[in-house]
């Protein structure tokens, strides 16, 4: 722990620290550009220069390259290092254009920051300057090379960190263009980080351009809703619109970066078709009218059926504070017939996730720092896009990866990868729940033995499972894995992804309450007379639509509550807008048990850019702010139990009933998070019975997760639309030749959900014997939702 | 064709039988360029399917270097090196001279296509400066006078 003085300041950092950041301790912002705190240090715009007076080195040198070391004296700001600076500044200005007013950077641009911390205020460079011609890098970045000043950062994070391989580095000396080989989409999943990283405007945000200025912009600290790892984020909103989202930085979770679904999903919030007012049936009413409407028909059927005649429904995307309001309301009207997820498979999933030992439970932070990790039934990229990318950086160290799935499984790293069938997996955890007796059905002997042993003698290993895959059991037998696997000085820890940002908060809640599939039967029997949907679309959610649409057409009352036109909303006959994340307060909790609180960002309301139809405002005046009516879901639950609408309070009560989430109350959105304080208790016992064998030449059908187009609230935002494929299936080589099917040519797919046309897509790193489908809304494909067992099918020429 | 059949299974063996691939980016692309006389966009294509790499990683490389054309040249291309060394011991009156005779100005082509003019960074002959290159000979200590010569050397090379 070297200790130095900076700028007549102490302080100790720990060993290989550079001077840059020791720096950054104490508060001293050395200007700087090519140094990232993610990327590390590379010394090439030579701007954070600084002055050593003494100790081991002296004279100027580049404080980021510099570690440092006990008895330094350092100086960054004497006239020396100032004339120094102010020189590279304008060498690095030279070409540089003066488009700052029409620049999408200009205000948050690093550039003009340490141009004017550099001292350089006038241009005495009169010269021609560097022009080149731009690239069209696809739907999300814009493309301006002019003004780039050859930090390199961009490559680094799309290359180093990120694993893409289409764009680079071009030319040399004066010629360099940092661009692709021809125009085209960028195709890392990651490829939006260069929005953040780059320091000037050459990589913008396309869809936000021309938009807003920073200043302009309300933000605050947000979590992202589009997956269970819950990165941090700062979304930005104006005029009533939810302009753009950017990474924020939390080192438990995604560090500094976030994938594009979750940059590029945020069009949710404005979305046009977005129910906004409370209706009764398809007739718009008050709140008091639609409160009313609910109350009494709660109380009539109370009445006549019993509290018990009432179902209660939230989903993985309400927040914790809705989930518990929800529990409580339930307790209150006495019904018990209350469920937090709307497909059991993810329900029991989550469950049994939620009750592994918090010691081994791996953040993602873990995940960067393991030397073996086995991905058994887990597709990070569909998924949960931001494991790939800290599994990246773990190879980066030299960690094994190591991918066993049925699926052809992409990362953008160096793993092995293990085509192994869906039954053929859970085998394989239970072989490895006891590796001392090595008891591996006969196909998985090496593979199993060898994964049981370099678990054994990894320092760090990781078991990383996706519940949808592995179901209820398959989990288990991965929390059992782990537990075998894992010695005194070495645990083994585990992680699972979960169906969306807050399956833990609900699988925490649900206790040993029923799954869905009873409240169905409970409906299909008559018991069940109104089921309230809190963010929840059990027609889209629950595995067989055809029951679930059947048995809510049995209802006397469907009432929905959500901020998105679901599929359930449209069968609702009554219905009150809830708001956005952004458009709120609360907390989720992610796939590893960490509470994470957010901040609210805007106020609810149609968008002006909608509301004006791109043009003037609409000129009449109004007390009213046009579609302000969402209300977060726990206020409303606050307002019908007749409780304050005060989220301390809230959070207070949570805490001290259930001493889980302790320390809920002190959450602080800018923070890490906080783990909870102990899982969940340990039950399988609402096991649904799992039969489905089927004949072995039959041909299995998987429906799995896709980074666009299957989670719901990404799927509404309009500029993913271009990205997200269209309906497909996916078969082995083998099985193609079998049924005589051509790559690319149509394809009838006979399933359960009736015969379907896609688009055939062959994959030799699959296993045969299985046709793959991704779960695509809005397409023919819809109806089949993943997390079930594989279910029969057919197939055929078109 | 880029590169005949026999070519491009010869390179193939060799990318695996190397440990990192783009060990072997500069050979690809030399005997592309060696069969066509420069690397055209086509050509950086068929090098990355050769290599498993990406275009753009073949690209990178490609222009980072000075000795790879992504530009169609003169059958030979005379570098004349304009870095410090030679810049000292009067490599600019070689240049303007150069283009004199040429009566092209650099990165020209001569109208009979034989000749391309291009300054280079260096040519690893700072104790014999002023050098230029022309083809693959290298040419040291060059004096002004010299260059009528060799220039007329190099034409009849082709000639003959």
């Amino acid at each position: 722990m070297p200790t130095l003085i900076i700028d007549n300041q102490t302080v100790t950092v720990p060993e290989g620290t550079n001077v840059l950041e020791a720096a950054k301790r104490l508060g001293i912002e050395i200007p700087h550009f090519c140094h990232h705190e993610a990327l590390g240090s590379v010394g090439a715009c030579r701007l954070c220069a600084v002055e050593f007076r003494e100790g081991p080195v002296k004279g100027i040198q580049m404080s980021c390259m510099v570690p440092a070391k006990d008895g330094m004296v350092v100086d960054t700001g004497s006239a020396e290092v100032l004339a120094y600076r102010a020189q590279v500044i304008e060498w690095l200005m030279t070409n540089h254009p003066h488009d700052c007013p029409v620049c999408d950077e200009g205000g948050e641009c690093q550039l003009q920051d340490m141009t004017v911390a550099g001292g350089h205020g006038i241009r005495r460079y009169t010269g021609p300057k560097r022009t080149y011609q731009n690239q069209n890098l696809g739907p999300f970045i814009a493309h301006e090379m002019n003004r780039c000043i050859q930090c390199y950062r961009c490559v680094r994070t799309y290359q180093d960190y990120c694993g893409g391989t289409d764009f680079g580095v071009l030319g040399s000396r004066q010629r360099l263009y940092f661009g692709r080989f021809s125009d085209g989409p960028l195709e890392s999943p990651f490829a939006g980080n260069l929005i953040d990283v780059c320091p000037t405007g050459v990589l913008t945000d396309k869809t936000y351009r021309f938009k807003s200025r920073i200043w302009d912009l309300q933000e605050a600290p947000s979590i992202c809703p589009h997956c269970s790892l819950g990165c941090a984020v700062t979304p930005g909103a104006r005029y009533r619109q939810l302009q753009r989202r950017r990474a924020r930085t939390n080192n438990r979770t995604n560090g500094h970066f976030i994938c594009d679904r979750g940059r590029f999903g945020y069009g949710y919030a404005n979305h046009p078709d977005r129910p906004r007012y409370p209706l009764l049936g398809h007739r718009r009413v008050t709140w008091q009218e639609a409160l009313a409407a609910l109350q009494n028909k709660l109380q009539e059927l109370g009445e006549l059926f019993g509290p018990g005649s009432i179902g209660l429904l939230t989903s993985s995307r309400a927040t914790l504070e809705t989930q518990f309001l929800t529990k409580r309301w339930a307790a209150a009207l006495g019904s018990d017939q209350l469920c937090f997820e709307a497909h059991p498979g993810r329900d029991l999933g989550a469950r049994v996730a939620a009750s592994q030992r918090l010691d081994r439970t791996a953040s993602l932070e873990d995940v960067r720092n393991c030397d073996l990790a086995v991905l058994i039934g887990a597709d990070p990229l569909s998924e949960a896009p931001m494991l790939a990318l800290a599994l990246r950086q773990a190879a980066r160290r030299g960690a094994r990866i190591v991918v066993v799935d049925p699926r052809p499984v992409e990362l953008p790293l160096a793993y092995e990868r293990h085509a192994v069938s869906v039954e053929k997996l859970g085998q394989l955890l239970r072989g490895l729940s006891r590796p001392q007796q090595s008891e591996f059905p006969s196909s998985m002997e090496e593979l199993g033995g060898s994964l049981a042993s370099a678990l054994l003698a990894a320092k760090s290993p990781l078991l990383i499972g996706g519940t949808d895959l592995l179901g209820p059991q398959g989990t288990e037998a991965m929390q059992q894995a782990a537990e075998a696997c894992s010695q005194p000085e070495t645990p083994c820890r585990t992680m699972f992804l979960l169906a969306g940002p807050n399956s833990f908060g609900g699988a925490l809640l649900s206790a040993e309450g029923p799954c869905f599939s009873s409240l169905l039967e409970g409906m299909e029997q008559g018991r069940i007379k109104a089921l309230l949907c809190f963010e929840a679309d059990p027609l889209a959610d629950y595995p067989d639509r055809k029951r679930s649409r059947a048995a809510l057409a049995r209802l006397d009352m469907l009432a929905v509550f959500d901020c998105a036109a679901t599929a359930t909303l449209q069968e609702a006959d009554l219905f009150f807008p809830t708001t956005a994340v952004e458009e709120s307060t609360g907390t989720l909790i992610n796939n590893e048990g960490r509470m994470q609180a957010f901040e609210q960002v805007f106020s609810a309301g149609t968008p002006l850019a909608e509301s004006a139809g791109g043009s003037h405002p609409p000129r009449f005046f109004s007390r009213d702010i046009p579609g302000s009516e969402p209300q977060s879901a726990w206020g409303i639950l606050g307002a019908l139990m007749g409780r304050s609408a005060d989220l301390l309070t809230l959070r207070s009560e949570i805490e001290k009933n259930d001493h889980r989430f302790a320390g809920l109350s002190q959450l602080e959105a800018r923070g890490e998070g906080r783990r909870i304080a102990a899982p969940r208790q340990y039950s399988l016992s609402h096991q649904p019975n799992i039969s489905g064998i089927m004949g072995s030449d039959q041909l299995q059908l998987l429906v799995t997760e896709t980074l666009y187009g299957s989670e719901l609230l990404s799927n509404l935002s309009s500029c993913l639309h271009e990205s997200t494929p269209s309906a497909f299936v996916m078969l082995h080589p083998q099985d193609a030749a079998r049924f005589k099917l051509e790559e690319g040519k149509k394809v009838l797919l006979g399933t359960p959900v009736g015969d379907l046309t896609l688009t055939l897509r062959i994959a030799g790193d699959m296993v045969p014997g299985m046709a793959i489908v991704p779960r695509l809304r809005g397409t023919v494909l819809e109806p089949l939702v993943p997390g079930t067992e594989p279910l029969p099918c057919r197939i055929e020429k078109a | 064709m880029l590169l005949s059949e026999k070519q491009i299974t010869q390179l193939k063996r060799r990318v695996r039988e190397t440990p990192h691939p783009r060990e072997m980016i500069l050979d690809v692309l030399h005997a592309i360029q060696d069969a066509n006389g420069w690397v055209s966009d086509e050509g950086v294509e068929l090098a990355a399917i050769i290599l498993g790499l990406s275009p753009l990683q073949v690209e990178e490389v490609a222009t980072f270097y000075d000795k790879i054309y992504r530009r169609p040249v003169g059958r030979k291309v005379i570098h004349i090196c304009d870095s410090i060394c030679c810049w000292s011991r009067g490599s600019e009156a070689l240049m303007q001279r150069l283009q004199q005779l040429l009566g092209i100005a650099a990165g020209e082509t001569t109208i009979d296509g034989m000749f391309t003019l291009l300054p280079t960074c260096c040519l690893g002959a700072c104790a014999d400066a002023p050098a230029l290159r022309i083809g693959k000979t290298l040419y040291g200590k060059v004096a002004i006078e010299q260059l009528e010569a060799i220039l007329d050397g190099e034409r009849t090379e082709v000639s003959s």
